[in-house]
């Protein structure tokens, strides 16, 4: 089954690491880093029409020096031909 | 311009994401403002853990499609942990029970039978009538014995995943309908060792602090608890205090290294059992650095001491219960401080590290840190003190280095038992779900507090059974052994759950002569092991209640029907009742001083009673006028849920006990959430604690109000061994627990395809060099085996879990490799909760 999948995540990153953090995110299929804060927080969505890729890949947060924690805030998740339709403004 | 769904639901997940990480982005705003959003959203607790985290449910067409981090929540401010994050779809597992399955051969009940769809009037038409058999037999053996003798053969065993009202339906079923006190929850595997300990301590159960302590402390210290995986949310607050705070410490204790060590300024693996030791060494220094706050002990502190020797739980004729001087004696003593220094005088630096493990310059560090008066520190556990043979003594042992210092009661200091379950403190421990318990506090052994449940619940004097019931691990011997018959379990997965499962959990289960009922949404391995499975509403497919582990209560709306014939714990509780006459439970002598309720059923006299029939047919809405469901209410015709919790409320108005006080129904609808006591609409911080707390009088600093002299107790207690220690044959200790992924037996998350994948079976964690020295490598399937039983299952030498040499963890998650086959059932004598954290098994190669 693929359906739409998007999550964004809060990632929180030690200072002298973020940078390098947001270098390999930018480079990670699916995921954009948005916005980060001075403390280190960087505001970031994975997009996917497979499920099972951004449950991996939030996993893999984890697994990246310096991460020390990733929260996840939103969650939407359904078929695609009901988030295709345009809709008037 | 158009904004396509796709882009508009992106511009939400971004805007929302930003929020929580407090940051702006420019035109988000006006972006959102120009996409309608067909989803509707709602508050809900979460499911899981004890944490409490609000979440916002997202629903489309009767079925929930987003989920996310609700940004009001003061718990977790809009953050999710990932199970959180997969919260929608533990609703709509493929195996999700829709109707009654009962065991049959050839059409009719059979218990060595195989399950076959059947209707609710038959499910309940079977069960009734094994109920009645049961409570027969029950009633003709009570005959002539007083209140304070009565035993029963009837029983349930509840769930602090339960709803405020569904455990107090419980309670007030089993308590007063069937008289019978086996009624006890799971939390009893989790929550009982912090209970026992909160009552002899301050004798008022739960935190006297709040999360806010994650603020504004300037020090953690975790006792066991691996909070980074288990309590993620708060694990990110501690993470972001630690980081932003000037001079802020993490100090970490566990029996192996897992993910909290990352962030830990001073990290301890210890071996398992000497916490206590530890506990004692630190208490020990404060006393020799005269670190103790005089002033503090002399005006609000008793010393007492504990029987020591007590045993470990088992049955009476195990070896070690034999051997115990004091079996279960708990019995306080008055002692005086002179006497309570002398108590651990012998707990030197040396004797710590000898016994515990830890270098001496770990120890030496955490005792300075709680000795140093300027240092304001919170201490979080959970499993690692509560499930151990001495649960009781090493929560009172954390608590009695708060009170030496007087770090107590305070913002940012405190010592604060965490919770596993979403309403182990909400619903289990505050509704009287215990076998000794009845709702706010108060016991069944009390005649007087019998005497209030009488009164609020209008039953004759002496409706209410005296003596204990049977708690978790003896209902489970009380089965084998053919004592307790009918039986129920609602909202948990004990076979899995429970431990010594081959020789104590399934033989009771398949004992001939018992009826064994499980109500789950998922066909378990407790529901496989029963003979009737009903099928169960879950979360937010029924209106909802939880209370978290800081005195947070927190409601919900129904939010989509549950599939098929489901139907809420509470339905089902209600609906059961109804199939009993008073004279098939009561007996005449007990029916003769009520004679109104002669010819009644059951559901007339506990539900449809004037106070949980109070509250007529309403429509359900929120503050922007959506319309909810309450499919009880349609059901009922009242509004059951309002009439149970205003019902339940009076006890904690009506009695002697204060400080546990609830706002009124329909405020909970409105706000996040509120913190107990409630008082003229203001919750309570930290109890206790003069200008925090309403009940402590201006002038009186602090005030223990659940104990008569408004002091808290100190209560020494020494080091004794585990029951069952690594020997030559069975040379390794074995812990289990849990990982981030799954919740408990997993029967929900496992259903979820993604936590599913990221976790898929449970493995054994151990040391490169024990792994080795077995003939084994990662990645090679191996065989642990203990006295009472042996599972299959692969060895993980790295990961997330870093095991010292002598030790091994297995999570519980899994129902293919179960590891309370392996486990023993030894107890703590006081709180009767299991040591799942300790017991001896090999490891061979498969």
């Amino acid at each position: 089954m693929s359906d739409y999948n998007i999550c964004g995540v809060v990632i929180h990153a030690t200072a002298e690491k973020k940078a390098a953090i947001e270098k390999a995110l930018a480079n990670t299929d699916g995921v954009e880093v948005h916005a980060n804060t001075e403390q280190g927080k960087l505001v970031v969505t994975v997009e996917s029409d497979d499920n099972y890729y951004v449950a991996d890949i939030i996993e893999s947060f984890k697994d990246i020096d310096g991460v020390l924690t990733a929260s996840m805030i939103y969650q939407f998740c359904d078929k695609p031909n009901t988030t295709n339709q345009g809709m008037p403004a | 311009m158009k904004l396509n769904r796709r882009d508009f639901i992106k511009t939400n997940a971004i805007a929302a994401t930003a929020a929580a990480a407090g940051v702006t982005i420019p035109g988000m705003n006006q972006a959102l403002a120009k996409g309608p959003d067909d989803i509707r959203w709602d508050k809900a607790a979460c499911r899981y853990c004890g944490t409490g985290c609000s979440v916002l449910i997202g629903t489309k067409d009767d079925r929930i499609v987003a989920t996310q981090g609700d940004p009001d929540a003061p718990v977790n401010k809009g953050l999710n942990c990932i199970k959180g994050y997969f919260l929608s779809k533990i609703l709509y597992g493929k195996d999700r029970l829709t109707q009654p399955l009962l065991r049959k051969t050839n059409g009719k009940y059979d218990k060595e039978g195989d399950f076959e769809a059947v209707s609710w009037d038959e499910a309940f038409d079977v069960m009734a009538e094994k109920f009645k058999a049961a409570q027969k037999k029950t009633m003709e053996e009570n005959k002539g014995k007083p209140v304070e003798k009565m035993t029963s053969r009837v029983g349930m065993f509840g769930s602090g995943q339960w709803t405020i009202w569904e455990g107090y339906a419980a309670s007030k079923l089993f308590k007063a309908g069937f008289r019978s006190n086996n009624l006890d929850p799971n939390a009893r595997h989790c929550m009982a060792s912090a209970v026992g300990a909160f009552i002899r301590g301050f004798g008022s159960d739960e935190p006297m602090g709040c999360y806010d302590d994650l603020e504004h402390a300037d020090a953690f210290v975790l006792w066991g608890s691996n909070m980074a995986e288990m309590h993620p949310i708060l694990w990110t607050r501690i993470t972001d205090t630690r980081l932003t705070k000037p001079g802020c410490e993490v100090h970490v204790l566990s029996t192996y290294e897992h993910r909290c060590f990352d962030l830990a300024d001073n990290g301890m693996v210890f071996h398992p059992q000497t916490d206590l030791a530890i506990l004692n060494y630190i208490a020990n220094y404060i006393i020799q650095n005269k670190a103790y706050s005089e002033d503090f002990v002399n005006k609000h502190v008793n010393f007492k001491s504990t029987p020591t020797d007590i045993g470990y739980g088992l049955r009476p004729e195990h070896e070690l219960q034999k051997k115990a001087k004091n079996p279960n004696k708990g019995k306080l003593s008055n002692i005086t401080f002179e006497e309570y220094a002398k108590s651990v005088e012998e707990y030197t630096l040396e004797k710590a590290h000898e016994i515990s493990g830890v270098p001496k310059e770990n120890l030496l560090r955490l005792a300075k840190l709680y000795a140093d008066p300027d240092k304001k520190i919170t201490s979080l556990w959970t499993m690692g003190f509560n499930q151990h043979t001495r649960g009781v003594w090493v929560n009172g042992l954390c608590y009695n280095i708060h009170l030496l210092t007087g770090k107590i009661s305070m913002p940012g200091n405190g010592p604060f038992s965490l919770t596993g379950q979403p309403s182990a403190c909400g619903t289990a421990r505050e509704v009287g779900t215990f076998v000794h318990r009845l709702p706010a506090d108060y016991v069944i052994m009390k005649k007087s507090h019998r005497a209030l449940a009488e009164k609020i619940w209008k039953l004759p004097e002496g409706t209410i059974p005296g003596k204990k019931g049977y708690h978790a691990v003896l209902q489970n011997r009380m089965l084998k052994d053919g004592k307790l018959n009918a039986y129920w379990v609602q909202c948990n997965n004990n076979m899995q759950a429970a431990p010594n499962m081959n020789e104590e959990g399934l033989p009771g289960y398949r004992n001939p002569d018992n009826f064994i009922v499980v109500s789950d949404p998922y066909p378990t391995v407790t529901a496989m092991a029963a003979d009737l499975v009903l099928p169960t509403a879950m979360w937010t497919e029924k209106e909802g209640a939880y209370g978290n582990a800081e005195r947070r209560t927190q409601f919900w709306r129904e939010q989509v029907p549950a599939p098929g014939g489901a139907k809420s714990d509470l339905w089902q509780t209600m609906e059961f009742s109804k199939r009993f006459k008073m004279e098939e439970v009561w007996p005449e002598e007990l029916l003769d001083k009520q004679p109104e309720y002669k010819g009644k059923t059951m559901f007339e006299v506990l539900f449809a009673n004037g106070q949980v029939d109070k509250f007529p047919e309403e429509t359900v809405t929120d503050d922007r006028g959506n319309e909810y469901r309450n499919h009880e209410m349609t059901d009922f015709g009242f509004y059951a849920q309002k009439g149970l919790f205003e019902e339940y409320r009076r006890f904690q108005f009506e009695g002697p006990k204060k400080g546990h006080e609830q706002a009124h129904f329909d405020v909970y609808h409105k706000v996040r959430g509120l913190r107990w006591p409630v008082i003229d609409g203001k919750e309570t911080l930290w109890r206790y604690k003069e200008g925090y707390d309403p009940y402590v009088k201006k002038g009186e600093d602090f005030r223990f109000y659940g104990r008569k002299d408004g002091r808290a107790n100190i209560i020494t207690a020494p080091y004794e061994p585990a029951a069952e220690s690594p020997d030559d044959e069975y040379n390794l200790w074995l812990c289990t627990g849990r990982v981030l992924e799954h919740w408990h037996s997993g029967s929900m998350t496992r259903r979820v395809p993604e936590l599913y994948r990221a976790f898929p079976d449970a493995v054994v964690f151990m040391h490169p060099k024990d792994a080795k020295k077995r003939g084994l490598k990662r990645g090679m399937t191996a065989k642990a085996i203990t006295r009472r039983g042996e599972i299959e299952l692969q060895v993980e030498t790295r990961g997330r879990n870093r095991m010292p040499q002598g030790l091994v963890f297995i999570p519980w998650f899994d129902a293919g490799r179960l590891v309370n086959k392996l486990t023993l059932d030894a107890t703590d004598p006081l709180s009767k909760e299991t040591d799942y954290k300790k017991c001896a098994v090999k490891i061979v190669r498969a």
